[in-house]
């Protein structure tokens, strides 16, 4: 590969030349307002062919990072579609006075100093913290509890690790009706008092952490039985050699061998229970109330986070301040997630 | 290694031209609805009349060939956050549903005027925005009122036209209380304050009768009040938290917290309510989905009675519950010929006999055989309505205040005076914000 061969320079460039052109005529009919249906086409084919310019392009030293490039553009395009860009516009709509269709000023801060002067925010941030937190430690504790019976020598393991795990395939706005219809039809037909157990803050706030665990700790149960099932057979067979009971075994030995298996599950139940919101919105919409919260009465006794930006920019039609909401709740996730990372690293160079 | 660079290059592509096949299908099927003029897209907020609808979309298209899809909505769905979602995706529907002021508000600029349409002189009803445009097309009028179901009334030996005063509804409800076996009656009144799905219920069509019960069309203090930081009137509404805490004793205590909108109209419908706390829509359910229970029940006269929370509050609440209004940038021309000819004999016998729809259009010779047609239509001919003005409240407040106060006030988690209290600091809560 001395020197390129002249015909490879030439369609590498006319690939170039003719992908941008595509590119910027298919812009400017965006900008225009042009309903042509070429619109769509044209500008992938201009993507294209800018790519294929790119990789028929004769250089020596950069080629390799080219190709590398070509086969990221995917990933890279999707992420910076979903992922990049909704966050920089969200921060800029968070600091305007956006209605979700337009917005007509600047204002600064004022979103965020507003949010904090909402006492049902500051609630909904509480018992997401108190949400997390008891689901952390729950949804583990079952889930290992599920596993541990999952791989003992019971008759029927296979049907009872499909059941367990069965409830994870439904979707959450699906689960969350069907267990209101049980609790608003069948519970309380049982009851018979005519009053629900989503009547009521505390009952309803447990009633979505026990259908969060029966969601949710079958998940886990199959990522524990996975790591609970690499643990040597020679190490567990030698600890029974030298008379080690069932407990000292679950203790000593399977729990610190699946180390890293608690960490991943911890960091997963944490961030899918902050995240929660279909199941609370089928099942409660944020209902309940709090008699005297910082003195206020409130009516979002179990609206969790996510849904309380939902409701905020949806039925409150307030998009602005919900946007500065989602803001603070990607941040919060953001150091949740780094802070974990960090200390699971640690502890896994230590074993 | 020749030959991994094919397979690479060959990979790539293969990629890339699955990328452009998604690419291509989306964008196609978007220019498509936006496009052709032989198709017109109508977002319904009124899933009960769906059917109905379809059906005039079928009679459209053998008439003039244009298309009509009918996308319905209802049922507690937020109407207008799936409309910015559509806006968003460019993907607007040409004639979509506005219920009020703070809906059109959302669209400021982006609604075409119809003030040169033939129906406009037609109705009082058309929706107008503060600089004269014609933005909204009524299609209905809907009344809320307490409804009562006639027959259990007649049998009751209870005169409709003296429930003008709570003492009269006290003595009413007593009543039919101790008469309930005889009547076949589970309860008195059908009253539902569950706060998930039924917030519009209590939070926008009850406590609007405390916003404009027993006034004059034109007159707004208590909405006025209401948008000055959410002020209530305390004595008024004392008297109203009154009126609500005696529907309560007298309510369905099964299914006063937690009972669904299905079984309220079907519990009517089958008599075993002699009131319930709904308005005329629920007429369409009753002749439809219910029809066994109801035709079972006798096929009983309904009627509205007043929420008389004061002494002398004799008038129902009748409105445009909303309106249909033209997308700027869709199909106008389609979609206002369709407007026009809904006011014609033909649709509009098929919105009056089969959605049984009220038509606010001076010309339509229909009247509805709907069960609360005669009521309503004896209201207006006696000027005995008021005008509704919830729909101008501040949006949520009935889903994420009002509609669980009212049911904490059924679960007796708050008395008259607490409920007034807590109403208050809600309302003020929700306007602060």
């Amino acid at each position: 590969m001395e020197s390129a061969p002249p015909a490879k320079k030439v369609l590498s460039l006319v690939l170039l030349i003719g992908g941008v052109a595509l590119l910027a005529a298919s812009i400017a009919m965006d900008v225009a307002r042009s309903s042509s249906g070429l619109r769509g086409p044209m500008l992938i084919v201009g993507i294209l062919a800018v790519l294929a310019g790119l990789y028929f392009f004769p250089s020596q030293r950069r080629h390799r990072d080219l190709v590398n490039v070509i086969f990221l553009f995917p990933l890279l395009f999707t992420f910076a579609v979903t992922v990049i860009i909704p966050l920089v516009l969200g921060i800029f709509y968070s600091l305007t006075n956006w209605t979700g269709i337009q917005y007509t000023q600047f204002v600064g801060l004022a979103n965020y100093a507003a949010m904090f002067k909402e006492t049902s925010f500051l609630w909904s941030l509480l018992i997401t913290i108190l949400f997390v937190v008891v689901n952390m430690i729950l949804v583990n504790v079952v889930g290992f509890l599920l596993a541990l019976l999952c791989t003992s020598k019971l008759k029927g393991i296979g049907f009872f690790r499909a059941a367990y795990f069965l409830p994870n395939l439904i979707g959450g706005i699906v689960l969350g009706y069907v267990w209101q219809f049980v609790f608003n039809n069948v519970l309380i037909q049982l009851a018979g008092d005519g009053i629900s157990l989503l009547s009521n803050t505390n009952t309803a706030f447990m009633a979505i952490i026990v259908v969060y665990i029966w969601q949710y700790a079958g998940y886990i149960m199959l990522i524990y039985v996975n790591g609970l099932v690499t643990v040597p057979g020679e190490v567990l067979e030698a600890a029974a050699i030298d008379g080690s009971s069932p407990v000292t075994t679950l203790f000593r030995i399977k729990i610190p061998m699946i180390a890293s298996t608690i960490t991943i599950c911890t960091f997963l139940t944490l961030t899918s229970a902050f995240k929660q919101f279909d199941v609370n919105m089928a099942l409660t919409n944020g209902t309940g109330s709090v008699q005297n919260f910082m003195g206020n009465y409130l009516t979002n006794g179990t609206q969790m986070l996510a849904l309380n930006i939902y409701n905020t920019a949806i039925s409150k039609n307030n998009y602005a301040l919900g946007q500065a909401k989602a803001v603070l709740f990607f941040i919060i996730l953001a150091i949740v997630s780094l802070v974990q990372v960090r200390i699971s690293n640690k502890k896994e160079v230590e074993l | 290694m020749k030959g991994k660079k094919l397979l690479a290059l060959v990979l790539a592509l293969v990629l890339m031209l699955s990328l452009v096949a998604c690419g291509g299908a989306a964008s196609t099927t978007t220019t498509t609805s936006s496009s052709n003029s032989n198709t017109i897209r109508l977002v319904n907020g009124k899933i009960e009349v769906d059917a109905m609808l379809k059906k005039l979309a079928q009679m459209y298209k053998e008439k003039t060939g244009v298309n009509v899809e009918i996308e319905s909505m209802g049922g507690g769905i937020d109407i207008q956050g799936t409309l910015k979602g559509y806006y968003q995706a460019k993907n607007m529907p040409d004639i979509f549903v506005n219920g009020g002021a703070t809906d059109f508000a959302n669209w400021t600029g982006l609604l075409a005027d119809m003030s040169g349409e033939a129906w406009v002189s037609d109705t009082d009803a058309a929706y107008v925005d503060e600089n004269g445009a014609v933005i909204g097309f009524p299609y209905t009028v809907e009344a809320i009122g307490l409804a009562y179901n006639k027959d259990i009334l007649a049998k009751a030996g209870i005169d409709v036209a003296t429930l003008t005063s709570p003492a009269a509804y006290e003595a009413a409800f007593a009543t039919l209380d101790a008469q309930k076996d005889d009547l076949g009656l589970t309860a008195v009144i059908g009253y539902y304050t569950e706060p998930v799905n039924l917030y519009w219920s209590s939070g926008n069509h009850i406590f609007g009768q405390y916003l404009d019960a027993g006034l004059a069309r034109d007159d707004t203090t208590y909405s006025d009040l209401l948008a000055d930081g959410g002020k209530l009137d305390v004595a008024r509404y004392t008297d109203f938290a009154k009126f609500i805490g005696l529907m309560q004793k007298y309510a369905d205590q099964s299914m006063m917290i937690s009972g669904t909108y299905d079984q309220e109209v079907l519990n009517f419908a089958s008599g075993k309510y002699a009131f319930v706390t709904q308005g005329n829509w629920i007429g369409a359910t009753m002749t439809s989905d219910d029809a066994d229970a109801y035709a079972a029940a006798g096929s009983f006269q309904a009627g509205f009675a007043p929420y008389a929370f004061q002494d002398g509050i004799d008038t129902i609440l009748t409105n445009s519950p909303s309106w249909w209004s033209v997308y700027k940038d869709g199909n106008v021309d389609a979609a206002k010929a369709f407007l026009q000819w809904l006011t014609t004999d033909e649709a509009q016998e098929v919105l009056v006999n089969e959605a049984g729809f009220i038509s606010p259009f001076k010309s339509c010779k229909f009247v509805a055989t709907d069960p609360f047609a005669q009521s309503v239509s004896d209201y207006i001919a006696a000027g005995k309505t008021s005008n509704w003005h919830w729909q101008s409240n501040k949006e949520g407040l009935a889903q994420n205040y009002l509609g669980q106060v009212f049911n904490d006030y059924a679960q007796g988690k708050l008395d008259t005076d607490k409920f007034v209290e807590v109403c208050q600091q809600v309302c003020a809560a929700c306007y602060a914000s």
